[in-house]
Parts: structure tokens; sequence; C-alpha cells
């Protein structure tokens, strides 16, 4: 899965050290919250699109919320989102393209 | 003694490279309280403890200004920045939701601030302090009288006004948010110095405090306006005036009185950590209780 962050994939930190697999692929996230985040993103995005796979994943913004464009073949999504500080997902809003 | 503002781990007196090396032993291991406040406060970029040093040394440093002063800047940029706390945003213009959502996460958040204070007057010996504190628990849970009701009643009447029934909100259990912040909270009051409990617990006062935005605070807790119309019940107005009208002298005093017991060298960074520790607790309550809105909301 393509994305935009060197780092952790959803926050970008290189502290910490967890890698956790995502879509078959080994990710490394700061923590397990990230992860947590990371997974939870990626099935909402999987089903709001009704998308079995998703090619590329970026996301910009902090913790207050985060602006995401998904990619699957020559599909795309953006959406919002903000998690609880356990890592679930608070709001999800579908963006205009 | 300096702790740890990720854990309360005790270290050194101003001891910054034990701290250093201590966070970057707890991102070693990926712990989230640890790589969060070195993402939020220091650096996302993955460095040294010897280069962190610096940096940390930056954040405790009061500059020319008062320990109040820095309990202050450091309380607005985290919360009354230019995009403020999502709770704060929300209770600008509150929802029927967002004030249930805030009745039945602080009810529980109320219950531990009593035993907070509680805490921090059975370990001060200074009679200032316990005034202070016999007086603030009167407004916020004892009250006086039918003219001067209480806080925490003024709150489970806010509920009853939008149609939730008080012993639902009194058996309703804690998000994990809210009961990681009553756990934070109640070790910080039996565990921490004094003086740290009490800054830790009363600098969140100033959530309400609405004197903030002359110290640079983009908003006010809610917007002033509502109390004046008719866009939310009387009772919702009953509690959050008289928070508007108790937190300034409330985390003002407090304050001042942390700047005098607490400024001593050997204490203040506990403090200043202590401090630290207790708003991103906060943070995290804030989110509790929008979370709770959610459950709400029709
Ligand atoms: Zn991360
Ligand atoms: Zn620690």
């Amino acid at each position: 899965m393509k994305r935009n962050y060197s780092g952790c994939a959803v926050c970008n930190s290189t502290w910490g050290n967890v890698w956790a697999e995502v879509e078959g692929e080994r990710m490394f996230f700061c923590c397990d919250i990230c992860a947590t985040q990371f997974r939870r993103l990626v099935d909402r995005v999987k089903t709001e699109t009704g998308w079995s796979t998703l090619d590329s994943l970026e996301i910009a913004g902090d913790r207050r919320g985060r602006t995401c464009v998904a990619g699957s073949g020559d599909e795309s999504f953006r959406c919002f989102v903000a998690f609880t500080p356990q890592g679930e997902i608070r709001i999800f809003e579908k963006l205009a393209r | 003694m300096t702790s740890c503002p990720a854990c309360l781990r005790p270290l050194g007196q101003g001891d910054l490279p034990a701290l250093a090396a201590h966070l970057v032993e707890e991102a070693e291991e990926s712990d989230p309280a640890h790589v969060r406040w070195l993402n939020q406060n220091l650096t996302r970029e993955k460095t040294t403890a010897a280069e962190l040093v610096p940096m940390l040394e930056r954040v405790y440093d009061l500059g020319s200004g008062t320990l109040k002063g820095w309990i202050k800047a450091r309380f607005i940029a985290k919360f009354y920045g230019p995009v403020p706390h999502p709770f704060v945003t929300a209770l600008q213009h509150p929802s029927r939701a967002t004030l249930l959502g805030y009745v039945v996460e602080h009810q529980h958040f109320l219950r531990q601030w009593v035993r907070s204070c509680a805490y921090i007057m059975a370990r001060t010996d200074e009679p200032k302090v316990i005034l202070y504190e016999l007086d603030n628990l009167n407004t916020e849970y004892g009250g006086a009288g039918p003219t001067r009701v209480a806080h925490y009643e003024l709150l489970l009447r806010m509920g009853e006004s939008l149609g939730l029934d008080r012993t639902r909100v009194l058996t309703t259990p804690p998000l994990p948010s809210t009961r990681e912040g009553i756990e934070g909270w109640n070790r910080i009051a039996t565990h921490q110095h004094w003086v740290a409990a009490l800054a830790a617990m009363h600098s969140l006062e100033l959530i309400a405090n609405r004197n903030l935005v002359d110290d640079g605070a983009s908003v006010h807790y809610f917007d002033p306006a509502i109390l004046d119309s008719k866009e939310i019940t009387d009772a919702a107005t009953n509690f959050l005036r008289e928070g508007y009208e108790a937190d300034v002298t409330h985390s003002d005093e407090a304050l001042d009185l942390v700047n005098e017991f607490g400024s001593r060298p050997d204490l203040r960074d506990e403090v200043q950590s202590t401090f630290l520790r207790s708003i991103d607790l906060f943070d995290d309550y804030l989110l509790a209780r929008l979370q709770r809105a959610a459950d709400f909301e029709a």
C-alpha cells in the first residue's frame, strides 16, 4: 500500500517500535494505538467504498482530526477521521472529491 | 524531585539527562504515553537522549516569568490554541447531546475531584491551602443551602432538564478515558507532593476561566451569549454560569498558592511534570465527553 509517511503510517513519528501486519504488509507504527487507528481506518474505508483492497492511503492533519485520500485501481475516496484516545473511530465523514 | 511527565516515575532532582534517558528507553518499548509525550512536546523524530536534553530544558524553563504564568501558557497552548480542543468547540453552542455527554462523564470526574482535594487537604500543613480547598469543595460538591447549590447538583439538574434521569447518570460506568483520568488523578493526589497535586487539579479549572482570553486563549469555554439566550435550558444556564463565575477565582487563587509553595527549586520540576501529566489526562477525558455525547445523538 502506497503511503505518504516514511515514519509511523498514521502520525509519521519515528519513535517506537511496533511492526504490525495490515492488508498483508508489515508496517511501522510508533505505538499500538496508532496501529489500531490505521487498521480501523482501512476497514472503514473498505466498508464505505466496497473495495476489497487499498492501493494507497495518504494522511494529513494531526490528532485532532486527519484528512485522508484512499485509492484503489483508478478510483479514489476522501474522508475526515478522528479517533478516541484508545484508537477507535470517533468521527468519520466522507468528503467531496 | 523531577518526575517523568508521562508516567510520573520519580527521577533525581533537576536531572533532565536521566529524564531524557528514561523517555528514550520507554519509547523504545513503544509505550504509548511516552511516545505521545515525545511526539507532542519535543519531537516526532527519534533522536538520542543527549539531543533531547536541551529540548527538555526549553520545556521546563520559566524564562523571566513565574510558575503560574508557565502553567497558564502551557494550558492555553494545549486547549485554547488557534484550533481549540474539540469539546470546547462543541460547547460554544452546545447541542443536547453535548450537554448530556458532559453530564454523564463529569459526574465521575467530580467524585474524584472531591477525593483529590481531600488528599491535598490531608497532606498539606498550610492553613491557606486548607481554607482554599474547603471553599472549593463546598462550591463543587457540598453546596450551602438552597441559594448556593453545589456544582455537582447543578450538573445532575442540567441532565434532568434535558430528559436524563439522575439514576441513569449515577449508574452509568465511565468511559475508558474517564476511568484512566480518575485513576491518574487519584495517583497524583496520593503519590505526588501535595503542591504538585494542587497544581495538577486546579490548573484544570482554567478550562472555564473567562479571563483566559486576556492571556491569549482563542475563545471562551462557551459563547457567553448562550447564558442570556433561550438556546439552552435554564438548568444548563445555571450549571454553566456557576463555573463561569467560580472558576476564575478557583484557578487563579490555586495557581497563586502553587506559585507561593511550589516555586522552590526542589519542588518546581515535580509540579511542572505533574501538571503536564494532568493535562494529558484531561485532554483525553474531554474527548470522552464527546464520545459519550454520540450516544445521545438522534
Ligand atoms: Zn504514530
Ligand atoms: Zn515515564
